[in-house]
């Protein structure tokens, strides 16, 4: 089946009733997902945006449950559900492959995070392939093929002036059913994307078990500003606070993104913090990308957009991190969990 | 791998972030600055089952929540023992019985009390760090015949610091082969005991590791903790057979927040409690 390119915006407008869709657009000179309807213009030429769609699944604020506090001072939960059915459309292979990560982070291992299950189960996915990439992409390296993404809902292949249109799961059959105006019978040939940045990920991740106290990170965190840009931009970062907020007898308890290059991130009452130093914040967050999620979900938590390479205001780079951990002369060591 | 066989990351629950609205039933006051409450449902049950050392998110709506070891806990109650160190900490402690509070839980692993079946047990313990221990404690002489010979190892800067004065010199002394040391930190009007560090106080005493068969349990702050682990280590035990818990920064409580990660670990989800062998084959900044 393929889907004309002219016939997006009618496809679009189709699917936009009684659903949010959100777009790849620029919104005030930044480029993000952005609900569309007037005035958004879909940007489908940007090869990524520089603000990744998790915030559709994990809003950058959000609230979990209001509080009252009557008369008496007693407490009254109630709850709060924001979640409602949305469409991500023209999302990247890269950032489907993030949401692979994030499932793991929030759905299992004994604790399912609602927040994150409800919003999920009422995301529609229709991931648009890369026919060609931005410098700073290297998804291919981190296992990331730029035309496809085995767990969109729906994959639309870039073939030039066409997408060959794969539904790859019953939601995504049910979706494509109501298609038949826009797409029609027939195949075409997916383009080729051409990556020009790649890095070479074998034996990383074991050579990483021997590296922690090494020089590098040294080397790498002594320009860092802990600004805390790579993590905002990132499509795996999931960190969170939790907080409230209280007016009169009124409270909401909401989360909101938080970032791991913050001192006050692991700041201890009495003022003992585990991690005081950029060195150690910039050596947890690259640990957690190219070895701890590894060992302990079994993928990488870095899926090579290339938005922290390309926002990162002193352009700390993590392409070059792994060259370097390439070029050390380190025994590999395969440790099972 | 040796020494004593600890479960991580074993905890489960339904919705997770939400709070049940307890009451707090009966508080104590321990020291100056470290109060136990009791929590009971509103409707006067137990909130949750739990293991000896889990956790619990206990906190006030309109403040925050703070992570707590359940110190003792019955048919009826679990209790907390909070000092009062900063902002939500300050404001449980402004509670009265009868006030609500939230509470969510239980988390993280249990102390390894199946694997210490039939060993001697040594508690090491400083000034806060004795309500975590103490479920452990209670829980060994509760089932004392399944234990060997007890030792409770603690210390504090005051005497006014020391909780649980009424245990540590009147109950537990009268247990069946258990020994309480208690030392503090520099002279006090009120004390008559021993001084000493923790470490140094430790080794006076001259317990070994009796051939792999006894167990020590360490719970205090880093310093007391890497102190404390050296004179082990140098009486001869292996770091299998010393266990601690471990604290970090935390807001989730389940894994997902990602703050209170010891390399790939989650202290929350995966601890608190490790022994010092695990804990040597992390990448730790801990
Ligand atoms: C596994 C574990 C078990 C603990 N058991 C006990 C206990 O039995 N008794 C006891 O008195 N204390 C215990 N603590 C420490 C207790 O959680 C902190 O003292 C408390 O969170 C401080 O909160 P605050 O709001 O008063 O301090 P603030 O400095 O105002 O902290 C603000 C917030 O940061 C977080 N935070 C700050 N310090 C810590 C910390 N050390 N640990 C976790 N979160 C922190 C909390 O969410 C807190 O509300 C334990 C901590 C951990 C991690
Ligand atoms: S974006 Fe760059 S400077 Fe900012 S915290 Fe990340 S690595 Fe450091
Ligand atoms: S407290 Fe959130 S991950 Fe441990």
């Amino acid at each position: 089946m393929i889907l004309n390119k002219k016939n997006l915006t009618p496809l679009l407008e189709s699917m936009a009733a009684g659903r949010d869709v959100f777009v790849p657009a620029r919104v005030d000179g930044v480029a993000k997902f952005a609900l569309f309807g007037e005035g958004v213009e879909c940007a489908f030429d940007l090869v990524n945006t520089t603000m990744p769609p998790k915030d559709l699944l994990f809003p950058q604020t959000q609230k979990m449950y209001h509080f009252d506090v009557d008369a008496n001072g007693n407490y009254r939960i109630r709850e709060y559900d924001e979640s409602r059915e949305q469409v991500v459309f023209g999302i990247r292979p890269c950032d489907m492959r993030s949401i692979v990560c994030l499932d793991e982070v929030f759905l299992t291992k004994g604790f399912v995070d609602e927040f994150y299950a409800n919003a999920r189960e009422k995301l529609l996915t229709v991931c648009i392939g890369c026919a060609s990439a931005a410098e700073t992409c290297f998804c291919e390296s981190m296992g990331v093929d730029p035309q496809a993404a085995p767990n969109a809902d729906i994959m639309l292949q870039d073939c030039g002036e066409v997408y060959r249109v794969l539904a790859q799961t019953p939601k995504g059959e049910a979706e494509v059913a109501n298609w038949a105006a826009f797409v029609e019978e027939g195949d075409a040939e997916p383009v080729a994307c051409e990556l020009s940045l790649a890095v070479d990920m074998d034996g990383v991740v074991d050579k990483l078990e021997g590296l922690y106290d090494h020089p590098i990170w040294e080397n790498l965190s002594i320009k860092c500003l802990n600004c805390g840009t790579c993590t905002y931009v990132c499509p795996t970062c999931h960190c969170f606070d939790i907080s409230q907020d209280m007016r009169r007898k009124d409270g909401v308890r909401f989360r909101c993104w938080d970032s791991c290059m913050f001192s006050e991130y692991t700041m201890m009452a009495g003022g003992h913090n585990p991690r005081p130093e950029k060195l150690e914040r910039v050596r947890n967050r690259f640990m957690h990308k190219l070895n701890f999620f590894e060992r302990r979900y079994g993928m990488s938590l870095c899926v090579g957009c290339g938005r922290c390479v390309e926002k990162c205001p002193v352009a700390l780079d993590i392409t070059r991190l792994i060259d370097d951990i390439g070029a050390c002369d380190v025994v590999p060591v395969a440790q099972a969990e | 791998m040796s020494g004593i066989e600890i479960s991580h990351g074993c905890a489960k629950g339904e919705r997770p972030l939400i709070p049940q609205v307890c009451r707090v039933v009966e508080i104590t006051q321990e020291t100056p600055d470290v109060k136990s409450f009791r929590l009971q449902t509103l409707d006067g049950k137990k909130p949750f089952d739990c293991m000896p050392g889990q956790l619990g998110m206990f906190g006030l709506l309109a403040y925050g929540e703070c992570m707590f070891v359940v110190s003792a806990q019955s048919d009826e109650w679990v209790q907390f023992t909070v000092k009062k160190v900063g902002l939500v900490t300050e404001q449980l402690h402004a509670l009265c019985v009868g006030d609500e509070v939230s509470l969510r839980g239980p988390y993280g692993n249990w102390w390894p009390t199946e694997g210490c079946k039939g060993k001697d047990m040594l508690f090491i313990a400083g000034g806060i760090g004795l309500p975590p221990v103490r479920s452990f404690l209670l829980y060994c002489l509760e089932h004392r015949e399944d234990f060997g010979r007890i030792d409770l190892v603690y210390s504090g800067s005051k005497y006014d610091d020391l909780v649980f004065k009424e245990q540590l010199f009147e109950i537990w002394p009268n247990e069946p082969d258990m020994h309480v040391h208690v030392s503090l930190y520099r002279e006090d009007p009120q004390w008559s005991g021993d001084i000493g560090y923790t470490a140094p106080y430790l080794e006076t005493l001259d317990l070994g590791p009796e051939d792999g068969n006894r167990v020590a349990v360490i719970c205090g702050g880093p310093s007391l903790s890497r102190t404390c682990r050296e004179s082990l280590v140098k009486a001869g035990f292996d770091e299998g057979n010393i266990i601690t818990t471990l604290e970090m920064r935390m807001k989730c409580g389940v894994g997902k927040c990602g703050r209170c990660n010891m390399g790939g670990h989650f202290i929350c989800l995966d601890g608190p409690i490790f022994t010092l062998e695990e804990i040597g084959r992390m990448h730790s900044d801990v």
